[in-house]
Parts: C-alpha cells; sequence; structure tokens
C-alpha cells in the first residue's frame, strides 16, 4: 500500500503538523512519499528529504503561492493521477478541512477525517476516528478503489516517532500545471483577530504578578526575575485590567488555566478566581506582606515580606550560581 | 452604529421580553388560550438574556401555589420541581447574642400550604413546558431598546454582539435584531432596563409613590443532614440590622441537606457606610446562625433586588402595544415577603390582555386597558391593597412599621393621608458630613467589618465566584456612570463612594489612580445583574444596561 502524504507549508515554513501526519503515514507501512506544494518550497522540501521515504515531491506553481481550495484540488488531484498511491494522509489543518472535502469529492474517493490511530487489518487500514465529541472512537475502514484519504487529528500521532531515513531522500520536482483561469477564490491578506496570544500554558516557569506590584514600572522587578528564572511573565486580573500587561497573560477563571513545573506568585492575594487558574501548578511559591493571604493555603513555600526586597535579593542569588 | 452588516428584522404578535416566572407564565398562558381558541396560530416569542432559562433567577424562595395550580392544574403529575412543602415556621427577633421567638407566627408569614423552592430550577421547568407548547424561547439574547411607532410600543432591539471594550467593531460583530410586535409584554424583572426606559418615556409612573427597593443576597449552603429540616421556614429581624435599617434575614430547608439563607437589606438606609454584604456575614456570625452553619459548605452564591413598595408603586401596566408584568410591575407582597405568584399571575393576566387584543384587531391601550381591570379583579388586588402602606410605614423605623403592620390588619391598610408619603430610598441617604457628626471614618475601611474566616464569612470577591458569573471581557462596560468625576470628587467627600459597599459582587472599586488620589474602577465581568447600583446610586448618574447576550450569573438551584 503506497502512501503519499501531503505537507502543509506556508511562506516556506512547514506546519509541525506535517511530522505528525508522516509518522501515521509510516504505521500504515508501504513505500511513503512525502509531496509539498507551493509556489517555492524548495527548503521545505529539503526539510522533508529527512524523513524515512521513497523520495520527496516538490510541486511548486507561482499560482499555488497563496492558498486557493480551487488551486490546491487541481494540483493535488493531478498529482494523485499521476502518483497512484493507495492511501493519501493529510494533517488536519484548518487548511486540509477547507480543501480536502472538495479534493476528495472531486476523486471520488472516500475521505476519513480527524482520524486518531491507525492498524492495519489484513490489506486493508482501519482507521480509529473519534465520535459523539469524543465520547466513542469508531474503526473505520474506507471500501472502493484507491485512493483513500485520511487527515490525521493533530496531537494524535508524535512528531518525534517519525522515522528518520539514513540518508537524505531525493527531492523531484513535479509538473503539475495549474489552469490559473479554473481558480474561482481571491485570497485576501490572512486574518488575524489579534497579535499571537502567549501560550502560557505550554511555559514550564511562569511569574505572576498581582496588586502588591503598586506600579507599572515595578514590572521590570518581575520581569529581572522571570529572566533569571527563564520564566514567562503573568498576572492576575487587575493587572491586565490596569493594561499593564496585556490580557493574554491573564491566569485566572477569565484568563489562561497553566500547571507549569514552578509557579511564583508576587504580591498576589490569591482570590479564588485566579486559584482556579493556577492551583495545578507543581511548585507553588508565593510572595507577599499580607500573612494571612489565601496564596499561602496553596503555596509550597511562602514568603511573608516586601516583595521589593525579597526579588532582587533572589535574582542576585540566581545570577551567582 | 457600525453600518456594514444589515440589521434583520423579525414579526411576531406577541412578544415577551424577559424569561422569568411572569414571562414563562404569559408565554404558556398564551399558548394555552391559542389552543382553547383555535383559528391561525399567534406567533409568540421569549427572550431571555441569560444562557440558558432560568440561569438568571434567583429568589429566596417560598412559593404559594395559586398562581400555579390556575396556570398548571395538574402540576405534581407533571413534575414541578417544588422543593419541599413547608412543615414549620419560625419567627425570630435577634439580639447581638441572643434570640426571641415569635410566639405566635404573624399571619402573612405563615406560609402553610407553601413550597420552599429553587427559584431557577422552578423557572427552569416552566420553560420546557412553555417550549412544549412550541414557544420560541431565545436565551442568550439581551433586549437592549424599546422600538416605537411615534408613541406606540412596537417591539424590541436586541443588543449587539461583538463589540470591543473600547467600542470598536470586532470580526465577531453582528448587530442586533429588531423584534416587531403587536403587543410587547415587558417582565424584565425588577428595574428592567427596558421598562425603566419606556416608563420614563411614556410618563407611565405619573400620580404613583416611588418604588421601595430592597437587596437581597443568597448562599446555598450544603448541611449535615437533619440540621435544617426540609421544609423549616425560618425569618429573623433585629441584628445586626439597627432599628432605623429595614430588613431581615431567611433560613429555608431544601430537600438532600441544601439549605437557602439569605439577607434582605431595604434599599433605603440612611447611613452612607452601611455594607449589606458585610451586614449578611455579621448576621451568619451570630450564634443561632453559626451553629447551625458549622461544618456546612457553602456552594452557591447570588444577589438580587427586590421591589417592595407595593400597589402604591405599581407604574400603569398598559400603553400602546404595552403590557408589564412581574417584578418590572412592583408586583410583590413585601409584607409575605412573596412576589413568585404575583408575577406568574399578572403574567397570566396579561397574556389573556395580549391575546384579546390582538385577536380583536385593536392593540390600543384602550383595549389593552382590560389588564388593569383584570389586575384589579384578582387576587393581586386583594392582596397587594390592604398592605398598601405598610412597606412606607417603615421608612419610619423598625417599631413604626411594626406598630403599622399590626394596624394595618385589622384596619384593612388604611392611613389617614393616602398614599402614606415616602421617598425613594437613594434620597434618604445621608452625606457622611451630617450622619457622621464626631468624625469622618475613612471612605476605604469598613466602618464594622466582620471577620471573613472563608469557611462560614466570606468576602465579596470570593462570594463572586460562586455566582458563577461571566461575561465577554472585550465588550464595553455595561455599567455606565455618567460622570466618573463625581466618584472621585464629590462622592468620594460626600457619601464616601457608596457603591463599593451596596454592591455585593465587588463591580465598584476605588483604586489607586497613581496621583495620591482614587479613582473608580470597574470589574463589570462580576456584575450578578442585581441592579442595585442603578437603584441606590444617591448621584443616579449608574445606568445599568445588558452586556452582551449570554453574559451574567449561572444559578444553579437558587
Amino acid at each position: 500500500m503506497s502512501v503519499l502524504v501531503i505537507a502543509e507549508q506556508r511562506d516556506g515554513k512547514l506546519n509541525r503538523a506535517t511530522w505528525e501526519t508522516i509518522a501515521a503515514a509510516q504505521q500504515a507501512g508501504g513505500p511513503l512519499r512525502v509531496a509539498v506544494i507551493g509556489a517555492a518550497v524548495e527548503a521545505v522540501a529539503g526539510e522533508l528529504a529527512a524523513a524515512e521515504c521513497e523520495r520527496v515531491i516538490a510541486v511548486e506553481d507561482q499560482a499555488l503561492g497563496e492558498y486557493t481550495a480551487d488551486g490546491f484540488v487541481l494540483a493535488l488531484s493531478a498529482l494523485i493521477e499521476q502518483e497512484q498511491p493507495a492511501l493519501v494522509f493529510l494533517p488536519h489543518t484548518y487548511q486540509t478541512r477547507d480543501f480536502a472535502p472538495a479534493l476528495a469529492a472531486r476523486l471520488g474517493r472516500p475521505l476519513i477525517t480527524d482520524v486518531t490511530g491507525v492498524k492495519k487489518d489484513g490489506d486493508r487500514l482501519v482507521c480509529v476516528r473519534p465520535m459523539f465529541q469524543g465520547k466513542l472512537n469508531a474503526d473505520v475502514a474506507a471500501g472502493g478503489p484507491p485512493p483513500h484519504l485520511v487527515t490525521c487529528q493533530i496531537g494524535a500521532f508524535r512528531a518525534d516517532s517519525a522515522a528518520r531515513g539514513a540518508a537524505a531522500a531525493p527531492v523531484v520536482k513535479a509538473a503539475v500545471a495549474v489552469d490559473v483561469s479554473r481558480i474561482r477564490q481571491k485570497p485576501e491578506a490572512p486574518f488575524k483577530e489579534a497579535k499571537q496570544a502567549v501560550d502560557l500554558s505550554q511555559a514550564s516557569r511562569i511569574v505572576a504578578v498581582g496588586r502588591g506590584i503598586k506600579a507599572q514600572e515595578n514590572l521590570k522587578v518581575a520581569e529581572q526575575l522571570a529572566q533569571a528564572l527563564g520564566a514567562e511573565l503573568a498576572a492576575s486580573r487587575p493587572i491586565c485590567d490596569a493594561g499593564w500587561l496585556p490580557m493574554d497573560r491573564q491566569i485566572g477563571s477569565s484568563g489562561q488555566t497553566v500547571a507549569p513545573k514552578l509557579y511564583v506568585a508576587l504580591g498576589i492575594s490569591g482570590a479564588i478566581q485566579h486559584l482556579v487558574g493556577m492551583k495545578g501548578s507543581r511548585t507553588i511559591v508565593a510572595i507577599n506582606k499580607d500573612a494571612d493571604a489565601p496564596i499561602f493555603e496553596v503555596a509550597d513555600y511562602g514568603i511573608v515580606g516586601d516583595l521589593f526586597e525579597v526579588i532582587p535579593a533572589i535574582v542576585a542569588e540566581l545570577n551567582r550560581s | 452604529m457600525p453600518q456594514q452588516a444589515e440589521r434583520e428584522t423579525l414579526d411576531v404578535d406577541v412578544l415577551i421580553v424577559g424569561g422569568g416566572p411572569a414571562g414563562m407564565s404569559a408565554a404558556l398562558r398564551l399558548a394555552q388560550l391559542q389552543k382553547q381558541h383555535g383559528g391561525e396560530p399567534l406567533s409568540i416569542a421569549v427572550l431571555e438574556k441569560a444562557r440558558e432559562v432560568g440561569a438568571h433567577m434567583l429568589s429566596g424562595a417560598v412559593l404559594d401555589p395559586r398562581a400555579l395550580r390556575d396556570l398548571v392544574p395538574d402540576f405534581q403529575q407533571r413534575g414541578a420541581p417544588l422543593g419541599a412543602t413547608v412543615r414549620e415556621d419560625h419567627v425570630y427577633f435577634l439580639t447581638r447574642s441572643g434570640k426571641f421567638e415569635f410566639p405566635i407566627t404573624p399571619p402573612p408569614l405563615d406560609n402553610h400550604g407553601n413550597f420552599v423552592i429553587s427559584l431557577n430550577r422552578f423557572v427552569k421547568w416552566l420553560g420546557g413546558l412553555a417550549e412544549a407548547e412550541g414557544i420560541d424561547i431565545f436565551t442568550g439574547f439581551s433586549a437592549a431598546e424599546v422600538l416605537y411607532d411615534g408613541n406606540r410600543v412596537a417591539g424590541v432591539r436586541t443588543g449587539d454582539r461583538g463589540i470591543g471594550r473600547h467600542g470598536e467593531v470586532k470580526s465577531t460583530f453582528e448587530p442586533g435584531v429588531d423584534i416587531r410586535a403587536r403587543v410587547t409584554i415587558l417582565t424584565d424583572g425588577v428595574r428592567g432596563n427596558l421598562t425603566k426606559a419606556v416608563v420614563r418615556r411614556l410618563g407611565l409612573d405619573a400620580g404613583r409613590s416611588p418604588q421601595q427597593y430592597a437587596l437581597g443576597i443568597k448562599e446555598l449552603w450544603e448541611l449535615p443532614k437533619g440540621r435544617v429540616a426540609e421544609g423549616t421556614v425560618i425569618h429573623t429581624m433585629g441584628y445586626p440590622l439597627r432599628m432605623e435599617e429595614f430588613g431581615g434575614a431567611f433560613i429555608y430547608g431544601l430537600p438532600d441537606g441544601l439549605v437557602s439563607v439569605g439577607f434582605v437589606i431595604g434599599l433605603d438606609y440612611r447611613d452612607p457606610m452601611f455594607d449589606p454584604h458585610v451586614t449578611f456575614q455579621h448576621f451568619k456570625r451570630h450564634p443561632m446562625v453559626a451553629s447551625l452553619l458549622r461544618d456546612g459548605q457553602m456552594v452557591r452564591y447570588g444577589a438580587k433586588a427586590l421591589p417592595e413598595g407595593g400597589w402604591y408603586t405599581v407604574p400603569r401596566v398598559f400603553a400602546d402595544g404595552l403590557l408589564i408584568a412581574g417584578d418590572a410591575g412592583g408586583f410583590v407582597n413585601s409584607m409575605r415577603l412573596k412576589g413568585i405568584h404575583l408575577a406568574m399571575r399578572t403574567g397570566m393576566l396579561a397574556a389573556e390582555s395580549a391575546f384579546e387584543a390582538v385577536r380583536a384587531g385593536d392593540v390600543s391601550a384602550a383595549s389593552l386597558q382590560s389588564y388593569e381591570r383584570r389586575i384589579a379583579g384578582s387576587d393581586v388586588k386583594t392582596e397587594l391593597y390592604p398592605v398598601r402602606n405598610v412597606h412606607q410605614s417603615f421608612n419610619h423605623g423598625l417599631l413604626a412599621g411594626l406598630a403599622y403592620s399590626g394596624f394595618s390588619l385589622v384596619s384593612g391598610g388604611w392611613w389617614v393621608r393616602e398614599p402614606m408619603l415616602s421617598h425613594a430610598g437613594f434620597e434618604r441617604v445621608q452625606k457622611i458630613a451630617e450622619y457622621y457628626r464626631d468624625g469622618r471614618p475613612d471612605p476605604d475601611a469598613t466602618v464594622n467589618p466582620a471577620k471573613i474566616d472563608r469557611q462560614l464569612t466570606f468576602d465579596r470577591l470570593t462570594n463572586v465566584h460562586y455566582a458563577g458569573t461571566r461575561h465577554a471581557e472585550d465588550q464595553p462596560s455595561h455599567l455606565i456612570v455618567h460622570d466618573t468625576d463625581i466618584c472621585r470628587t464629590r462622592c468620594r467627600e460626600e457619601y464616601g463612594n457608596p457603591c463599593i459597599r451596596f454592591c455585593p459582587a465587588n463591580v465598584y472599586e476605588m483604586v489607586d489612580a497613581g496621583d495620591g488620589t482614587r479613582k473608580l474602577q470597574i470589574n463589570a465581568s462580576n456584575c450578578v445583574h442585581c441592579k442595585t447600583c442603578d437603584i441606590m446610586d444617591p448621584y443616579q448618574i449608574i445606568d445599568w444596561v445588558p452586556p452582551e447576550g449570554g453574559g451574567g450569573p449561572q444559578y444553579e438551584g437558587m
């Protein structure tokens, strides 16, 4: 069963979900090829050549520089005709969700979406996909002539388990003509709701400040500690309400929920609205002037004191070691 | 108002604004009338700002089932969530550490035959019945303004969605919908934002006494089994209130060890430093209450204002295309501490008049006046008229109030001057300089603080967490303070910023302005929609307007 993985890239940057898809495709077995399409994809193709696969196919066309569903369906259906794979694997990204149904319809082939696991049943590939909002898992196998299309749920397969080849795989260019007149969409500049939010849930250490910091210019005290610890800076609600830090750094019931290895709470009293956002942290260190502050009820280490005296001392000690 | 999106309109025959006991009863009654009379079915819609039916409902609550019996005669078989049948009534007068039980329960507080309920569950159930009858209930939609054709009420406009904190249009923007109706029934609750606007515009309160409000603060507790038997109803007067303050507490036993504990405080106190939330904490620390709540757990919190002025404060409840029912109209019997049955009854009567008017093709005020006649001929009047001066008599202190209450039971509510003179509560609050002649208290400190242990007593912020309140953060404040300079200058000096005390949800805070002074900070997303600030602000410069639909408390079992 030959497998074709369709990589996803934007502006020459590979979407890391591609590696997860490659890992899934390798589990499906059979000779593997990886295709990447766009206007200039040489660098990405080179990157993908590290995967254990037969070859990497670079599909380049100016008309594919900006994503359009029509352009991608035209290019990929032509490519699949040429390559004749038994299976086509795609990452279940927003972009894939946009064009994959049209691609499957164009080819007249089945599409199994949002797959979280694959297993072989003799000659057949059985895909596992969640149903009823994840309450049930269904085993799904496609019927009819190949190719069958499969999209892989993000995070379901491990990117680092994708096998790398002993030597780089050859990169070949595919000649696929895209008829521009058949592209009906005109993309506008990609829409961004706001500037990229900080994903505090990924941080392993967080230094969070509360009202006890008193003034915006005092934030640099906390920043120094964050820097010394290699931590992200976060805050309780009043700090973000005051505009001293952006709202995407707010921890708590109306902000983000985090569980880092280390959470240092500076001048945070520990209102329950804040605690629900951080009480899962592995080690909580609290520094507060008020010995009765509820933050000490969840803290593993507490320092009752003036944070403007305590933090510089900690920072000095950290920088010494 | 952003122009790029076309505003949709929806036409209905009867629009009910507010899915509480009045609104749901109106909807259900309309469905029944339709069934009864046949013919071309009326289109009926209910607007509710909560995410789900009942989520903004909060009351004590003891339900007098008489309106329910008429509306849903087989309510028992249909699974009405009636909690517990009232088994015993107690009324206590509390002193700082002692208690005196009233030897006989005063007749208005006799709850024999009534039920201890969760209003939130009850309204959810009523809403289910209405939906089963094919009524459209639009939850998560707030009504932002009344639509008029001239002076005829023509429906409402729902709130826009997707407006940012500073009024900017976000990518998620959706303009509000114009819902045009032949008859609009406003059941938007105590100090309803639409009722307030329409009463003002059409002068519906001409010749009526000012409404008298109270604030109810409530916690739901899980107690060890048997501590408070289900069906137990306890009311208290006295401590921690002083003679000059009107109010009292309630403790109602629900099934499964759940107990409603709450405090109702007249929003006509004189002391500008008075703090209702702290008063509630003092109440819980009273030995009688503390011993009941020991080893228990507070599981829910909420607050809501209530209209207690009674008969003479009810505005004209009809106009061209308009009817007003329930708390929005002030239909509460403050002597019996009950309003749910009156909300239901007025909702049903409004439905009857609306149905008749739409069928007759005449929705003018003259036609809808039949609603007023229906009320006059119903148990609403027989219940409210005899106690028409009772709440006002408490304006003269607890003793005068109690004396008059007793007198009214034999006099049929008569008084030498009808109606008894009264003032709006916010006008009765005195300035710090008048009230505290011996020295000015610190406006940022509590005059009479209660110890907060987070077991029995809680600070406001912790309590708010248990109201489950949520609002989309990136939206304009729905609490509009028309002049925040007054807060930092005049109000701070004259009244010591009473908003930070009367708000039970920590919405208002005076924070360091960085120049040695303090400035107002509005934590709008804490709001539990109780309306107290709109009512009680001494300068009347706070307007409560609905936030983006779906925002607000998430009451469960309240």
